[in-house]
């Protein structure tokens, strides 16, 4: 996680955040005529980027996403729910970078592309747990403040996110990663190594983000459908009126294991990896601030 | 059109300190949450109107009236659906998930009309400037006010891209909604692709001035909370606790809602 505070030391990264903010805002925004459930989300094409960027940007494409999330809402639909928005697009764009090379055994080819079939693979695996996991954090916000119920939002956003990174992300990575790379835009490229958190234990970070996000988006279904009160689901919730406390309270084991699993992953191997690439000197390293 | 909510106006509100402005707004949000029962939600949405009409911002409502009626009749639906009751109203709704709908849907528009009011009365400078003032980290804040100030200059850029398009006899405005979107897609790409290409450009631009280069930072804009901040302040304090007083002491909740 150390990457995602390191990163605004380095001005092209933060000229890339606020670059990929700019541009899933102005995507974002036209389509707020395409309702889904109106008022609270959309047909959102747009989606793909945060994957995109995430992957081509590493921490500046979380951030970005996150920001651009927030600007979309400044125009017309600033509000408490806006955080959970942040937060739930930050993963959106934080989950592809971070868990992208622990799919690699070591000195497999961990650049981040689509260019083999075990790639493209990856990147569908990647963007249906990033959407989940976005979901869970947006519709676990709303409906602890008890504002949109979870079962309504929560599988509108992830089956939205999901489709759109899965129909569109593959053509804009095919675009879009040659030239980034052309232009030594790739966070790999970017940052160096000792400002980039090493992997602790990448598999279980890998298994514990699915558990988490997996986990936390079905238990989150089952509360907020009643299925808890049939059965084993009911461990440790309160039953009839306090079912919005087994929403809030219910789901955050699984938004623990979802931070804790991003932990365990790294990123430095993939700068690692770009510098061995770049030859004996490395990557070119653009001045640092700072 | 301009995409952005902001009113060049001179009103009292427009004066007073980002920051204020900031904790007013999240005093509106808080104070929307007080009451579940939409009788008091209405109170408090009015409350919010007459800031809207003090600042001169309520005509912006024009442009976000769709949005707050559908979040209304969605939220009020939704909870209709998913909440439930002891008093049986009509089929399987019940009447106190009927009233926690009505009053999400009160809640939620009177935190977007706050937003709204909030954004109709503050420059995106102004933003940056309040955020890195209550502490925000500068750079964040950079980024934050640049990407707004660039949103337009894409629009408007592919705007031109499919007008030119438009010109050259490509139809994009028949068929499904996803067919549109289809066709509209390969003519942002190159808005995108150049977008990504100044970054570097940009960056030995901001840095040639030095950004970044000491650790803190002079302004051209200068703010300063003065007697007008504080009054304003001291209402929301005293709006505030009359509201968490009413609510203790019981009123403005709905008996006998569940979720």
């Amino acid at each position: 996680m150390r990457e995602i505070f390191t990163m605004w030391r380095h001005t092209q990264m933060v000229v890339l955040t606020a670059l990929s903010a700019a541009i899933y805002a102005a995507t974002l925004i036209p389509t707020q005529f395409l309702p889904i459930i109106p008022g609270f989300t959309n047909v959102r094409p747009a989606n793909v980027f945060p994957f995109v960027f995430g992957l081509l940007f590493g921490p500046a494409g979380a951030w970005g996403a996150a920001i651009g999330n927030l600007i979309n809402d400044f125009f017309g639909t600033l509000g408490p729910g806006s955080i959970g928005g942040f937060i739930g697009n930050f993963f959106l764009g934080y989950i592809p970078y971070k868990i992208w090379s622990s799919f690699f055994r070591r000195g497999e080819d961990i650049e981040p592309n689509v260019a083999t079939r075990k790639k493209l693979l990856v990147f569908g695996a990647i963007v249906v747990l990033a959407s989940i996991v976005c979901a869970d954090w947006i519709a676990w916000f709303n409906d602890a403040l008890g504002l949109v119920p979870f079962a309504a939002l929560g599988s509108i956003i992830a089956v939205n996110n999901a489709l759109a990174g899965l129909i569109l992300g593959p053509i804009f990575m095919v675009l879009l990663y040659p030239r980034v790379k052309r232009w030594g835009l790739l966070w790999t490229e970017i940052m160096p190594a000792d400002e980039v958190s090493a992997p602790r234990l990448p598999r279980l970070g890998n298994v514990l983000l699915w558990i988490g996000g997996v986990g936390g988006f079905v238990v989150g279904l089952a509360i907020g459908l009643g299925v808890y009160d049939q059965g084993f689901a009911a461990a440790g919730f309160a039953s009839g009126g306090a079912q919005g406390i087994g929403i809030g309270a219910g789901l955050v084991p699984f938004l623990i294991l979802i931070v804790v699993g991003s932990l365990l992953l790294g990123g430095r191997e993939q700068v690692e990896a770009a510098g061995e690439e770049g030859g004996e000197l490395g990557p070119v390293r653009p001045s640092r601030v700072r | 059109m301009d995409p952005f909510l902001y009113l060049d106006r001179g009103t009292i509100v427009h004066r007073l300190d980002p920051r204020t402005k900031m904790i007013l707004l999240l005093g509106a949000f808080v104070l929307a949450f007080v009451f579940p029962s939409p009788a008091y939600g209405v109170v408090v949405l009015a409350l919010v109107l007459l800031a809207g009409w003090l600042a001169r911002a309520l005509s912006n409502l024009r442009r976000i009236w769709f949005v707050l009626l559908m979040i209304a009749i969605v939220t009020t639906v939704l909870w209709s659906i998913f909440g439930s009751g002891r008093t049986p109203l009509f089929w399987f709704v019940k009447e106190e998930a009927l009233l926690y709908g009505l009053g999400v849907a009160c809640k939620l528009d009177t935190m977007i009309i706050a937003g709204m009011i909030f954004l109709s009365t503050t420059r995106n400078e102004e933003i940056a400037n309040g955020l890195v003032r209550v502490g925000v980290p500068y750079r964040f804040a950079f980024a934050v006010s640049t990407a707004i100030r660039l949103v337009p200059t894409i629009l408007a850029t592919g705007a031109t891209i499919s007008q030119a398009q438009r010109s050259r006899g490509l139809d994009l405005d028949s068929g499904s909604i996803l067919q549109r979107v289809r066709k509209r897609l390969p003519l942002l790409v190159p808005v995108f692709v150049s977008t990504i290409r100044s970054t570097n450009v940009f960056s030995m631009a901001l840095e040639s001035k030095g950004f970044g280069a000491g650790e803190r930072r002079t302004y051209f804009m200068q703010f300063s909370m003065g007697r007008r901040d504080a009054f304003a302040l001291a209402v929301l304090a005293l709006v505030l606790a009359a509201a968490f007083a009413l609510r203790i002491m019981g009123h403005g909740g709905i008996e006998g809602f569940s979720r």
